[in-house]
């Protein structure tokens, strides 16, 4: 790769912008040396990233039915949102995988103590009221 | 309080973290050089490894291995801290870090809030390093941002004790001493350079090496017929995003490593080692093209589309340069030229 050939598409919006993520990318100038160019971003890769995520909504979206439908619990609903698996979210909220599962069936998510409710929530960044719903 | 730590972006934050830490005790060494020393450069696609459900491809060694390698090199004591609990894996932290010591860490970006939501998923081998504490803040420096920036230590924990694949359990390291420290010398670069070569070709297992890539495009083919269409092209895009995404590496490793060489051909006075570099530059801008060419699975430009065949032989070709490129390093060192 040439420097002038270093592409510059920056797309995502940074939370915080006195870090400023940038790439760096080894490229050759015109004698054949090379040199350190810092990197906005490449189209193949943001649109790599952007089709992965999109999958995720309509996944989301998907599971959001079946809840609405009465099939699952709104927990499964969220942890498709947040990119969770039943384990990493057993990880995080100290339940174990097997109690995760029980809590995916409607039956058992409505027996669900405050305190357990919260814990689940706290683990995946939301409060209990976006838990209990699906909006 | 904060440590005068010179924050320098870097391309890849392992590479980033140990160029800025030796950087720190004033060893002076440029990052393609510390992907060299710490034969970071690496090819794997294990599909029985997951990482969100899919295939983890790598296109580095593992975790923590370009640090310990480096410093090994250069005879640097180095320490490594592992913990269960949270709690006293940030009284560690505070304790090295008020002895004036920077710390690099290694942590999950699910919850780092610093990143764009796009990039953040369970992905846990991210390294950042720790120059400073401020009542309940943590100054950081992480080289791929372009300057250093804040952390609050409940953040910091969190990111600690990410979970998913390959937890990180609040590892952290730090420099110990340098009272056995070498500067680089040639035998250093020829040692690590076979390192590289060994693993890119003798490793006898076929996902692992230039060979492993071939093994992927044997996958690749097989991918509509196991997963459907539209697991195959997500498994395309996961193979993007590691080959593309802040940290990775990937096509940019092959530019670095090509950097490297340069590098090296001129330290050790070995012209041909330029004329490998030109050559691995143009492996690394057929990554590239192989970048560009599967990106157009997900516009769905139906016309322009190549099918999995089209791009496994793009692989193919890539996995034979790759082959023979590193063949020819390890022999130009064994002979001795």
């Amino acid at each position: 790769m040439k420097v002038k050939e270093v592409p510059q598409d920056d797309e995502f919006f940074q939370p915080d912008s006195a870090v400023q993520l940038r790439d760096r990318t080894y490229a050759l100038d015109e004698n054949g040396q090379y040199q350190e160019v810092p990197s906005a971003g490449w189209k193949p890769k943001n649109e790599a990233i952007r089709f992965s995520w999109d999958n995720r909504g309509e996944e989301a979206e998907a599971l959001r039915q079946k809840v609405i439908a009465g099939k699952c619990s709104p927990l499964v609903y969220h942890m498709a949102k947040s990119v969770m698996t039943p384990r990493i979210l057993a990880d995080y909220s100290g339940f174990s995988r097997r109690e995760i599962h029980k809590f995916s069936k409607p039956k058992h998510f409505e027996t669900l103590e405050q305190a357990e409710l919260s814990r689940l929530a706290e683990a995946m960044n939301i409060s209990v009221e976006e838990l209990t719903s699906t909006d | 309080m904060q440590i005068n730590f010179e924050h320098r972006h870097a391309a890849h934050c392992e590479n980033g973290v140990v160029r800025n830490l030796l950087n720190f005790y004033g060893v002076k060494l440029s990052e393609p050089m510390i992907l060299g020393l710490g034969s970071g450069i690496f090819f794997s696609h294990m599909p029985f490894y997951k990482l969100h459900g899919m295939a983890l491809t790598s296109f580095r060694y593992f975790p923590g291995s370009i640090f310990t390698r480096v410093t090994k090199a250069l005879g640097i004591e180095i320490q490594w801290h592992k913990f269960k609990d949270p709690d006293q894996a940030m009284a560690k932290l505070d304790e090295v870090l008020l002895s004036g010591t920077p710390v690099g860490l290694r942590v999950g970006v699910y919850h780092l809030t610093y990143f764009p939501k796009e990039y953040r998923f369970h992905f846990n081998a991210h390294n950042l390093c720790v120059i400073g504490k401020e009542g309940d803040e943590y100054i950081i420096s992480d080289p791929i941002g372009m300057h250093i920036n804040r952390l609050s230590s409940e953040d910091l924990k969190k990111v600690r004790f990410a979970s998913g694949t390959g937890p990180p359990k609040g590892s952290m390291y730090y420099i110990r001493n340098l009272e056995k420290y070498r500067p680089l010398d040639a035998q250093m670069i020829e040692k690590a350079t076979l390192r590289t070569c060994s693993d890119m070709l003798h490793i006898p297992l076929p996902m692992f090496g230039a060979k492993g890539i071939a093994y992927l495009a044997r996958r690749m083919r097989k991918w509509e017929r196991l997963y459907g269409k539209r697991g195959a092209a997500l498994n395309l895009a996961q193979i993007i995003r590691m080959l593309e995404e802040i940290g990775t590496g990937g096509a940019g490793f092959r530019f670095m490593y090509a950097a490297f060489l340069q590098e090296a051909s001129v330290f050790l006075n070995r012209p041909e080692w330029n004329q490998l570099s030109m050559e691995l530059t143009e492996v690394g801008d057929l990554w590239r093209d192989f970048s560009y060419h599967a990106a157009r699975f997900f516009k769905k430009r139906e016309a322009e589309v190549l099918s999995y065949d089209d791009i496994a032989r793009k692989l193919e070709v890539i996995s034979d340069r790759e082959r023979i490129i590193f063949t020819r390093l390890e022999n130009s060192i064994k002979r001795g030229k």
